[in-house]
Formats: C-alpha cells, structure tokens, sequence
C-alpha cells in the first residue's frame, strides 16, 4: 500500500513537472530600424504562431515561451541578443533575420550547435563551412533568380538580361549564380548594376540598361528601391520594352503599395501562397490577423507568411522532438527532427507551394532548404497572381556546384 | 624631502616633472584600482554582458586613434570605421596563417599606411573639405570591399582562433578571453597615447590644429604632422578593427560603414575631444543609451496604447535610436562641448588639494 502510494506521488509529481515546462524559442530581427517593413511583419508572424501554438497546445505537456527581441538591424545587437539568450534561455531553436548579422554568427551557431532558420535565403547560409545548423525556410535567393531565368527562358530565347542588386551581400549572393545560369541557357547578362535606397531618379539607369539591349531587368532587393524603377520605367516609357521581375523580397502588397500601377506587369519569385488562395496556412494567417488585431498591412505582407510558416516549422520540430526523444527538447534533438523532416515525414502546413511530388516543406542532413516549389506571379490588377505552376529549378542545383 | 605619499597637491618645479603622466602617486593608486576592477570585472557577469564591455573596450580604442586625429590635430575625420575595417579584413586574411598577436599589430600598420595616403589631401584642404576627403574614402572602402572577390564581397570571412598557448577558447571562455586581450591592447594604447602626446609631437599636434601657420613658422612640418596624425588614428582603428574581427568571429562588410564611423565620431564628441577619460566615457554612454533604447523601442513597438495614439504610418519606435542619437550630440554641443570629460574633471575638482597643477 505504502509503496503504491510512492508510485502514485511520483506520477503525479512527474505529470505536474511535465505540465509545467517549458520549451524557448528565440527570434531576433529588424522589429525598428533599417528593414522593419520586412521584420515588423515578420516578427508579429512568429508572435502570434507561438500564441496559437500554446492555445492550441502543439508541443503537448509543453509551453512554449517565445522571445522576440528587436535588434535593429545592427550586427552586434544580433549577437548580444543570441549571447544572452544562450546564457538565460537557452532556447531550443533560433529564428535569426538580416543577411550579414547571420552570415557572421554562422561560427557561433555552429559551435552551439543552434538549429537556426534565418529570415534571410542568401546561399552561403547553407553553403560550407560551419553550416551545419542552418535551416532556410524557403529557396534561396540565387535559386529564386535562376528560376526567373528559367521562366524567361520558356517564352525567349537568347535573352538579354540585366541584374539589378542591393549593394550588400544580400543583393551580391545571386550574381555568380545568375552568370552560370546564363550560360547554360544561353542568355546574355549585359550588366549587373548596384542600386540601394534612395534611388530617387533611375532615368539613367534605365536609359543605360535600354542602351545595353537589355530586354529583361531581375532584381535581387527589397520592395523600395524596385517600385522607384518601376515607376520611372512607367515615366520613360520603358515598361513595355523591358521586363521586370524580381526574388522574394522585391515583390508582394509592399511593391504594389509602393509602385502603384507601375507594378503591373511585374513577375515575382515566390515559394508563399498568396493572400487570395485558399491554402490551410493563408487561413490561418487570416484567422491570427483578426484574432490578435494585426493591421491590414501587416495581415497582407507576405513576411507575415514567412514569419508564420518559419514559427511553424520551428514548432513542429519541438513537437517531434519531443515524441521522439521522451520528451527532450533541446537544440539536438530538434536538430534530429529537422533532418528527421522528410519523405512521409515531410511537413505540410500550407504557407508555401509544393513540389510536384507534394512535399511542402522538408529537410535533410545535406539538404537544407524547406520549400523547394516556387512559382513566378504576375502584378495583375493590384495583386499577384501565379502565372506557373509550382516548380524547382533543376539547373540551379547544376549551377549551385559546378 | 616630502612624502610622496602624502602628498596635498603638487608641487612641482620643473618642466620634466610637469609632463609626467601622474600628478601624484594617489592618481597612480587610483589606476591600479581602475585596472584591478577591470579586471575582476568579468568575474561578477553573463557572457553576453562581457560581450557587450568588450564592444565599448573596442570603441574605445578606435576613438583614441580618433582623438588623435580630430581631438588633437583637429583634422575632421568620418572614415574611422574604414580604418578599423582595413585592420579587420588584413585580420581576416593574416589569421589563417599568423598568430593573433601578430594579425592585429599587422592590421594596425596596414591601416596607418592607408591613413597616410587617404591623409595626403590634409596637406592641401581643411576642415568641411577634409571631412568630404575622408568621408570618400569611407565610401571608396565599402565600394572596394563590396567588388572583390578576395574579401567575399563583403560577405562574412570567418576569423576563428580556437587555441592559445594550450588555453581551449570557445563559446564558454570566447568572451572572457578576449575582454583581457582587448583590455591589454587598451592599456598599452592608452599608455602609448599618453605618452605620444604629451611630449614634443603632441604639442606639435596642438600647434598645427591652433595655427599650422603660426606652427610652420616656429619650424614644425605642418605637412608631416598632419600625415603622422592620420596614420597613428588609422593604426589605432585598424588596432580596433583587428580585435572586433576575432571578437565577432567573422568580418562582414556592414560592420564599417558610415553609420559606425558617425557613431565613432558622437562617442568622441559625448565623450569630450581629445582626452583620454572622455575616449573610454563615450563609447561606454553611447552604447549604454543604445541598450537602454532598444529596451524602449520594444516597449514602444509592443505597446497597445502607444501604437494607438502613433499616427498610421509613422513608426515612432524606429525613429527613437536616431533620435536620441542625433538629441544627445546636440545637447552635448550646446550645453557641454568638453564632453563627459568635463564632467569628470569637475568631479575630480572637488577633491584636489592646493597647490594645484594647472
């Protein structure tokens, strides 16, 4: 009796324990500053996740405490924040943001052996060395431009094409990519120009990509800098003659709020389903927006998307974590459930497109890009809408290792 | 003769002992309390704390080399970030095959040889015109960095030491460690500063910043001195830069632009120009209220009511560390040009004893 008595004292005390942890998941990113047309949203996308995934208790026997710091676009605020949360909560999983900030702690990541998704697909991420921890949600950059190539590829032949980049690595990292894109399709890259904001008048940008046959402008940027050329490309009259297109971040409700009709015409590079499509992650994301009373701009941004499915792949990999190691969740074993997140095991939680064979979003060991679908939208009557099915680019993995 | 040690005030009699570098021995007690601090310091706090002293140790060394060419030869300079980021990327690429303790002084004379050309124009304009120079040659640096395929583009080139003399340094002592090195390099570089300036070449500084006319007349080389400032503030940054790369593990472009050497600059004006103290006040103030700030940033941004009476559009939050910033310069400006030092010195005012140094 006395001994059942322990054994029912100890299941009890272990149920309170197991009731009672807590698991930390830390992002850091541009909530001010520099980009917080980008980090706002997203930040608010994995805020208001993690509130949905302790309502709906994900991360069963867990609560999940989510910790979203606002580093203000600067390098060291990005290590302090990451620093101090390994010293006091030591989270299980890191949510990270800006191109350099991520570029420089990839070291540090990778002897704390972090999982880390990043906001930011630049290449060299995942690309060796001390790699091994980094997760992009989404396709990279380079592949989201090798992609647009492909496209362009579909419809014109021997194309003249001009890069238009942001003056930092973020803009640099699909350059080498696009060249030997070029080649094998047999396109021309007549020039490759920086342009970052600011660009109050693009005339002799413009004028000098017309003058160098471009018939193609792709632009690796943010929203701004694209809806200035967009607009001066209207002005000039140069809008039917050459065609724009542009990665992730160049495109969305931002350029459309920004470019106005100038935007129309414009091909985008995106792996997230739009506002307007009826996937599981888009209502979810609808129902979140009304629920937390997120402003109309924030519920449009496709950065709220990708802050939301970056929260959710983060969340389910807690989750398996813990169904598969007993209940430990900790930076190794959502490590073990991210490169475990594949065939069957594949997620689904329908904020990007899937590939032919179904898979939304899955990781591997040596492949470390989650949504490997992307299709290319159309600025059509104020909003995008998709102009391919979804598709990976198979010469970008050719390009990517020559 | 007197007691040294009890000392009321000073009393010297000659031009040697009124250049040395303590008054008395109380202010030679009172360092080596400065520096026994310091150096039980880490003791009592996080690593991400330590992280963040060894950014204003950092700071603070490139503001010497700053003092140097602004505080004292009166040389406006807006590319001390440049500086620390030629040290920094000569690190990058010397590390693989240099020990640490020979990367660093590399970067640093690197930097002064670069500070000696970028100073040439220093020979023939001044001060607006001299601030345009430098302020090119901020931009030629991220320009140059951002086109070449050695220093990846500006992308992150990883600066790892894992070992010293048999000591494993990794994230659990990264920090720790390079607190003392950086707080050794300081030391010397305070020391060397001190020592640089308050003899024959500093009151040639001095000389040239009052009057390089007046200066060239009684026989110093107005030209030479103003290229031997540049170099020495550029070895001082490249000195800083060298540390920040190990410090950071990797080099990465964005580190040293022109909002780093514009920050530079304020911490050097808060801090109060030309001085020693208000170099190591200045960094310490302005990244204490960028700490402080982001704090309230966050309030700010998380803030129901706040965002309520924000206007659409407008976003308060973000604007608050450029406000400040730009609020805290002024009001510096206006109402204590001497800086932080001021301060410093009129608190220390109160406790000297006649006969005074003057």
């Amino acid at each position: 009796m006395k001994r059942a008595m322990i054994l029912v004292a100890m299941a009890f005390l272990g149920l309170v324990v197991a009731q009672g942890r807590t698991v930390n998941l830390l992002w850091s990113g541009a909530v001010t500053g520099p980009t917080s047309d980008v980090g706002g949203p997203y930040g608010a996308g994995v805020e208001d996740y993690c509130r949905y995934a302790n309502e709906q208790k994900l991360i069963p026997n867990f609560t999940l405490n989510c910790t979203v710091r606002d580093d203000q676009y600067q390098n060291p605020n990005t290590q302090r924040i990451f620093e101090e949360a390994l010293d006091r909560a030591k989270p299980a999983i890191y949510l990270g943001y800006s191109t350099g900030a991520m570029l420089q702690l990839k070291p540090l990541i990778n002897e704390v052996k972090m999982p880390t998704i990043p906001a930011s697909a630049h290449i060299g991420l995942i690309d060796p060395p001390n790699n091994q921890y980094m997760f992009l949600p989404v396709s990279s950059y380079s592949e989201q431009v090798v992609a647009l190539m492909e496209y362009i590829n579909r419809t014109t032949k021997n194309a003249r094409i001009a890069l238009v980049i942001n003056p930092s690595p973020f803009g640099r990292a699909v350059v080498d990519h696009a060249r030997r894109a070029a080649q094998r399709l047999g396109q021309t890259i007549v020039d490759v120009r920086e342009v970052g904001s600011g660009n109050l008048d693009n005339t002799a940008l413009l004028r000098a990509l017309d003058a160098a046959g471009a018939q193609f402008i792709i632009h690796q940027n943010v929203a701004g800098p694209v809806a200035n050329i967009l607009k001066d490309a209207q002005r000039l009259g140069l809008n039917r003659k050459i065609r724009q297109m542009g990665a992730v971040y160049t495109g969305g409700s931002d350029l459309i709020r920004l470019a106005g009709d100038a935007a129309e015409g414009f091909l985008w590079a995106s792996s997230y389903y739009t506002l307007d499509e009826n996937a599981p992650g888009i209502n979810l994301q609808k129902q979140l927006a009304q629920k937390y009373n997120r402003s109309a701009d924030i519920l449009n941004s496709t950065n709220y998307t990708a802050g939301m499915l970056a929260a959710a792949i983060a969340v389910e990999a807690m989750k398996r974590a813990a169904q598969r190691f007993n209940g430990r969740i900790d930076n190794e074993t959502v490590y073990q459930a991210l490169i475990g997140m594949n065939g069957p095991n594949a997620f689904k939680p329908g904020f990007a497109v899937s590939t032919k064979a179904g898979i939304e979003i899955d990781f591997t060991r040596s492949e470390q890009t989650g949504a490997e679908g992307l299709r290319v939208l159309e600025a059509r009557g104020g909003k995008f809408v998709p102009v391919t099915e979804p598709f990976t680019s198979t010469l970008f993995r050719q390009v990517r290792n020559p | 003769m007197r007691n040294p040690w009890a000392q009321t005030g000073n009393y010297r009699t000659s031009y040697v002992q009124d250049t040395t570098i303590f008054a008395n021995y109380r202010e030679i007690v009172s360092v080596v309390l400065l520096l026994v601090a310091l150096c039980v310091l880490p003791m009592f706090l996080e690593r991400s704390q330590v992280l963040v002293l060894n950014f204003i140790l950092i700071y603070a060394i490139a503001v010497l080399g700053l003092n140097i060419t602004t505080g004292y030869a009166g040389l406006i300079s807006v590319g001390q970030a440049a500086f620390m980021g030629v040290g920094a990327y000569t690190v990058a690429l010397s590390a693989p095959s240099l020990p640490f303790w020979l990367t660093i002084p590399l970067g640093g004379f690197t930097a002064a040889i670069i500070g000696l050309i970028v100073g040439i124009p220093s020979l023939r304009v001044k001060h607006l015109y001299l601030a345009l120079a430098t302020l090119a040659f901020q931009e030629i640096f991220v320009w140059v960095v951002g086109r070449s395929p050695a220093l990846a583009q500006g992308a992150a080139i990883p600066v790892e030491m894992r070992n010293f003399l048999g000591l494993e340094i990794g994230f659990r002592n990264h920090n720790y460690f390079w607190y003392y090195v950086i707080l050794f390099v300081l030391v010397l570089m305070v020391i060397a500063w001190r020592n640089l300036l308050r003899g024959k070449y500093g009151r040639a500084l001095i000389a040239v910043r009052d009057n390089d006319r007046a200066a060239d007349a009684m026989g110093m080389d107005p030209g030479r001195t103003k290229l031997m400032a540049f170099a020495l503030g550029a070895f001082y940054g490249g000195v800083a830069g060298g540390l920040l790369a190990y410090m950071q593990r990797a080099v990465v472009v964005e580190e040293f632009t022109l909002s780093r050497s514009v920050a530079l600059l304020a911490m050097a004006i808060v801090g109060g120009l030309g001085t020693v103290v208000g170099s190591l006040l200045g960094p310490a103030f302005i990244e204490f209220l960028r700490l402080y700030v982001e704090r309230l940033s966050e309030w700010m941004k998380s803030n129901a009511f706040i965002q309520s009476i924000t206007p659409a559009g407008v976003d308060v939050a973000s604007a608050l560390l450029p406000l400040s910033f730009g609020l805290v310069i002024v009001l510096f400006l206006i109402f204590e040009p001497r800086g932080l030092y001021n301060w410093w010195r009129l608190l220390r005012s109160y406790f000297r004893t006649w006969p005074f140094r003057y």
